[in-house]
């Protein structure tokens, strides 16, 4: 019985100062709202930037050109050769004369320059994709070694300038991403926290009044932190909201712009809805001891 | 009914004050404090402001702890009490300040409900008691009224009934009438002296040594934090006698409805 009573107490506690602090519930939500804002658009560039680098990233190949006149057997063997490295995911075979019409294409309208042409000068070709786990400049540059020395290979190439400026790209990319990502959740933190305490502190009186009758440190803290799990919930939603309608306006100028998965969206309010309760209960835990 | 006509042996010790001191700043807000509360009795605590009665009080409802010395609140003793038995004794006195301290966003109902819900009672209870409490300070008919649209008079009733809305064995006071005029003051004084009638002990600190001296109860005067007077000195040596005796403080625990004695609520709900 004194349990239901509990819990039933603590409910309707919760109720009323939802109820009765709608305005500044209102303002610590937008505030909250706001900053988790900042912090979603963060992770939001940040997943489109690093989805924008893998696809570039992708999109580098190794060339295996082979000599001219190589017959089918030896072709065959290389292919299963390069198919047996570690780091290489797969292979596609581009015929001289594929080549060509790729070359034609490329140029355009320039392209009558290569009727003065009377043999296709391109050779066959292996363009190998990479896995993308091992799509570092190290790995293509072993390949390329090995490649080299086989029978029937001519030459073998990669983007080798390009793929080692664009991984020292990344690299300084992703740190610093990674240290601003860490102050802008610390802002967040420090913005959340002080917004809990100035809605503690708003209420010190009652909560004093509260110890003087006899509450239990539990039924002063539990409306507090049903309070933070809910003022979590809404201020996520509202950013997801924000950052949504945000998203869909800069779509139209920036086609391919990815928003969050539903699961990421969950992901985030149940974060955040943790983060709001453990708030409140650090803040009013620190009241109460004084 | 002075407490000293009250034959020693059908009085009990609900609350003692033990060789109390403390200091705050760099003096002694309170020396060597001994004094014991039966049940049923009232007693006031006349100092001049700054004398200690405040700090004295806080002691008692253990917001604070001597530096040395104990107080003992029916089965709770100041040097030995767990936090987290701080808020039972708290349900198991009723507390009554100067300022009222009602909340301010809460009707009447609801400030007094909220002693009976904090203590684990549930709403069909406190709806039932409720009438009989707010009809006893008279107040039955503002019960959805806020503190703000009260007088100060009313406000304190308020105040009172939510302090002895869970049946303490104690009532402490701090300076209650201080913010009232004398004619609510007597108000005040005569809704207190029937609660104690009720059978509830009451403490009430004041400054007001006139208004105290017309009702011959028992008076502990407070001067620069020791006892300068107290009538219950005559009969000291008995008190002294029945409350050194520990098994008496275990008797205590056991009394009924006006005891402070240990949290029994959840032994009895199971
Ligand atoms: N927090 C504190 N720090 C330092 N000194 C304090 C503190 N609180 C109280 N005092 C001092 O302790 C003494 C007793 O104060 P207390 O408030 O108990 O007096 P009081 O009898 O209740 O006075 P009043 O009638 O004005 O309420 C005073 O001298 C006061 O200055
Ligand atoms: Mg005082």
């Amino acid at each position: 019985m004194a349990g239901i009573n509990a819990a039933k107490y603590m409910l309707g506690e919760t109720v009323r100062m939802l109820k009765c602090g709608k305005v500044s519930n209102l303002i610590s939500v937008i505030i909250m709202g706001f900053s988790l804002l900042v912090l979603v658009i963060f992770i939001l560039v940040t997943l489109n930037v690093s989805m924008v680098i893998e696809k570039g990233m992708g999109e580098i190949c190794v060339y295996v050109y082979l000599e001219d006149g190589v017959d089918n057997k030896i072709t065959e063997e290389i292919r299963a050769e390069l198919l047996g490295i570690e780091s290489v995911r797969g292979v596609v075979f581009v015929s001289k004369d594929e080549a060509l019409e790729k070359f034609r294409e490329q140029l355009g309208k320039n392209s009558d320059i290569l009727e003065e042409l009377e043999a296709n000068p391109l050779p066959d070709a292996f363009r190998i994709q990479m896995k993308p786990e091992s799509n570092t400049s190290l790995a293509m540059e072993k390949i390329a070694r090995t490649a080299a020395e086989w029978r029937g290979v001519d030459d073998v190439r990669y983007g080798k300038k390009w793929v080692e400026r664009g991984e020292k790209l990344v690299k300084g990319f992703y740190m610093t991403d990674f240290a601003l990502g860490l102050i802008v959740f610390l802002s967040v933190i420090f913005v959340i926290s002080n917004t809990v305490r100035l809605s503690i502190l708003s209420r010190r009186e009652s909560v004093e009044i509260m110890k003087l009758i006899g509450a239990t440190n539990m039924y002063i803290q539990v409306p507090f932190v049903i309070e933070g799990a809910i003022q979590g919930i809404v201020s996520s939603l509202l950013a997801m909201a924000l950052l949504w309608g945000a998203c869909s306006f800069a779509g139209r100028y920036l086609p391919g712009l990815g928003f969050f998965r539903f699961e990421g969206v969950v992901g985030f309010v149940v974060l955040c809805a943790f983060l709001g309760s453990i708030g409140s209960f650090v803040a009013i835990r620190k009241f109460l001891k004084r | 009914m002075l407490v000293y006509e009250i034959m020693p042996g059908e009085k009990r010790i609900i609350a003692g004050v033990y060789h109390l001191s403390k200091v705050l700043g760099r003096h002694f807000a309170l020396k060597d404090i001994n004094f014991q509360l039966a049940n049923g009795e009232f007693v006031f605590l006349v100092g001049a402001s700054g004398a200690g009665k405040s700090t004295l009080l806080r002691m008692m409802y253990m917001d604070d702890i001597p530096d040395s010395g104990q107080v003992i609140m029916g089965a709770y003793v100041s040097t030995r009490i767990k936090r987290s038995d701080i808020p039972r004794l708290r349900r198991k006195i009723g507390i009554v300040f100067q300022d009222f301290r009602l909340i301010g966003d809460r009707t009447v109902f609801e400030n007094v409900a909220l002693a009976m819900k904090v203590a684990g009672t549930g709403i069909t209870e406190i709806k039932h008691e409720m009438t009989n409490i707010l009809t006893r300070v008279g107040l039955y008919h503002k019960r959805y009224e806020l503190p703000g649209a009260l007088s100060g008079g009313e406000q304190q009733r308020v105040a009172i009934a939510r302090a002895v809305a869970n049946k303490p064995a104690v009532l402490l006071a701090d300076e209650p009438t201080g913010n009232l005029d004398p004619m609510v003051t007597r108000g005040i004084l005569e809704l207190l002296f029937k609660i104690n009638s009720g059978g509830t002990a009451v403490l009430m600190a004041t400054h007001d040594v006139e208004l105290v001296k017309s009702f011959g109860q028992r008076i502990i005067y407070l001067q620069d934090g020791k006892i300068a007077k107290d009538k219950e000195m005559l009969f000291r040596g008995n008190l002294r006698e029945s409350i050194s005796n520990s098994r008496v403080d275990h008797r205590v625990k056991k009394f009924t409805e006006h005891s402070i004695g240990e949290d029994d609520d959840g032994k009895r709900e199971s």
